[in-house]
């Protein structure tokens, strides 16, 4: 029982990396653009579907293929930028996010289109089996998981905070009136606040199809859901609150699952989501915040 | 006229009673992805009436509008004090609820030596009610049209009744309008209870038109494109949301042109119309202007 319990402690670490990573890129959006970006799961399944298309025709190593997915994920997250984003950016908030579905609709199809089939092999980033630990089993690729997951966590709290350009992102989730009239060029802060995000999403969704050595058509919903879930969870823009939230996803799905089965897991998430936003609207985990 | 155009119009009149539901509340100024729980709770609780319990789908439309209605305002409870995106969000997470429900949902009896009744994942196989009385599908399009019709002259009374101001009002400013002295509270609860039920009817008469549901119909993909119907068509009038489906079952769809390409082709569409047209094609301006120039 206590080892059971341990070890779904484990599982649902592992799973609260990836579900972190994701949930950053989508605050950190929703941070500074006060948007939410629903085709940010959609964005990043085009990238694992590149990258799956160029490993389907020449067989490239893993790192080609991580290479890939960055490129191309950014790529459709600028796309979602311009078309979504950017028009949309002083008016409202509804219509942006309803644009940002339609893509959605765009990018899933279009990535079906290249590879129609149901279920793709993605080569696994470690061929071995889990690693023991006594009772206990850890995947290696876990391992790898929660390692990026901390060395990006790192490198966006040194962007942010050791930055020009991290510097002008917080000036503009703070005060984003009072950094216009700063001269800081709002647009181009957007543009690259996507960019880092979407690179965020891409190294998650690499991690996630590598770990699962598959990618499917469920890959886009599953990445925007879950994302969404542990922003949520952890309170609406705030970036260690994204983690947070993440982590408690993970460790929520991974007992209520053990305990309950599949669909129960997924009930307990967005009970927990739903009861949240009623009870504590502004999260769990939040700073006071400006406007 | 052949089945195919048959099916495609009845298709039309269905999800329009959808659409119409995000659209009564987008013109209160609330966004909700979850009205297609409610075309669940009429779909579900319509199909084991008439299946099961063998009322007539009239009584079991009834029961379904007012269940659906009665879980629209207990949604609405705790999350319409919410603003936007959290009211999106609160929404969707209920819908989602909602829909993992309906695969636990597990409640069938013999009948008629068959079983009948939902099956959790299974779905719910045998609303026959509407076939076993041999209604042709030219009588349930009319049926279906004739119900939407009703719907859509009340909602043009509505619209220009005291009603439809004060929910324009709430929907522009709701702190304005609470300072007029409206109850902006319970006017929502009020409004959020009148599309469930009209979400129910919906699915009350998707689930007698298809015989079979399953609780991957009621997804959130469903709930999206119901807003994205009411906001492409516009928000300026109920036709708004009549037109946005045209739009995508009509002319994406059913002229078979996009076929493979729909995704893409609609996707873009309603993303470069909300550039040019954030309220839709319908959207308030137009209307005043269509009014002025008929009236």
């Amino acid at each position: 029982m206590l080892v059971d319990l341990i070890q779904n402690t484990l599982d649902g670490l592992t799973a609260g990396a990836a579900y972190a990573l994701l949930a950053i890129g989508f605050t950190l959006i929703f941070g500074v653009l006060r948007r939410i970006n629903l085709s940010y799961g959609p964005a990043i399944m085009l990238g694992c579907y590149a990258a799956t298309w160029f490993h389907v025709q020449f067989q490239v190593g893993l790192l080609v293929l991580a290479a890939l997915t960055l490129a191309a994920t950014v790529l459709a997250g600028a796309y979602v930028e311009r078309l979504c984003f950017a028009p949309h950016r002083d008016r409202s908030a509804i219509a942006a996010m309803v644009a940002s579905f339609a893509i959605w609709m765009q990018l899933e199809e279009l990535a079906t289109l290249v590879l129609p089939n149901h279920l793709y092999a993605f080569p696994a980033l470690y061929e071995g089996g889990p690693l023991s630990l006594g009772p206990f089993t850890l995947r290696a690729e876990a391992l790898v998981m929660f390692a990026v997951t901390v060395l990006a966590c790192l490198a966006l709290q040194r962007l942010l905070y050791r930055s020009r350009f991290g510097l002008s992102v917080r000036a503009v989730i703070d005060q984003p009136v009072a950094a216009r009239l700063v001269g800081i060029n709002l647009p181009w802060v957007f543009v690259r606040v996507f960019a880092v995000a979407s690179a965020l999403g891409a190294v998650a969704g690499y991690l996630i199809v590598a770990s699962a050595g598959q990618v499917t058509p469920m890959l886009g919903m599953w990445s925007t859901l879950k994302g969404m879930l542990a922003m949520m969870l952890g309170g609406l823009g705030s970036l260690p609150g994204a983690i947070v939230g993440g982590l408690a996803l993970g460790l929520i799905e991974a007992h209520s699952q053990w305990f309950f089965g599949p669909q129960v897991r997924d009930l307990t998430a967005y009970f927990l989501l739903f009861a949240l936003l009623a009870l504590r609207p502004s999260g769990l985990w939040t700073t006071p915040r400006h406007g | 006229m052949d089945d195919y155009v048959t099916g495609v119009l009845t298709n039309i009149g269905l999800f329009s009673f959808l659409a119409l539901s995000a659209y009564l509340l987008l013109i209160a100024g609330e966004m909700s992805f979850g009205q297609q729980a409610f075309f669940g709770v009429g779909a579900y609780s319509g199909g084991i009436l008439t299946a099961i319990y063998g009322l007539p789908l009239p009584v079991a439309a009834l029961v379904a509008m007012l269940l659906g209605s009665l879980c629209a305002f207990l949604v609405g409870l705790p999350t319409l004090r919410l603003r936007g995106l959290y009211f999106a969000m609160a929404t969707l997470a209920a819908a989602e609820m909602a829909r993992i429900l309906f695969e636990l949902f597990r409640f069938q009896r013999q009948i008629g030596g068959e079983l009948v009744g939902p099956d959790g994942t299974q779905g719910f196989r045998g609303i026959r009610w509407v076939f076993e009385r041999g209604v042709e599908p030219a009588g349930y399009l009319a049926l279906v049209w004739g119900l939407l019709l009703i719907a859509l002259v009340v909602f043009l009374l509505m619209e220009r009744s005291r009603l439809g101001a004060t929910l324009r009002a709430i929907g522009e400013d709701p702190d304005l309008a609470r300072s007029c002295g409206i109850s902006v509270e319970r006017f929502k609860l009020g409004v959020a209870a009148a599309a469930g039920a009209l979400a129910a009817l919906g699915g009350v008469l998707f689930a007698h038109h298809n015989t079979y549901i399953e609780p991957r119909n009621f997804d959130i993909m469903l709930g999206v494109h119901s807003l994205a119907y009411a906001l492409i068509g516009g928000l300026g009038t109920a036709f708004g949301p009549l037109l946005g489906v045209m739009v995508d079952l009509g002319v994406l769809e059913g002229s078979r042109v996009f076929q493979g390409y729909r995704m893409i082709a609609f996707g873009g569409l309603v993303a470069i119309l909300l550039i040019f047209r954030p309220r839709g094609l319908l959207d308030e301006k137009v209307v005043h202007w269509l009014r002025a120039r008929f009236s």
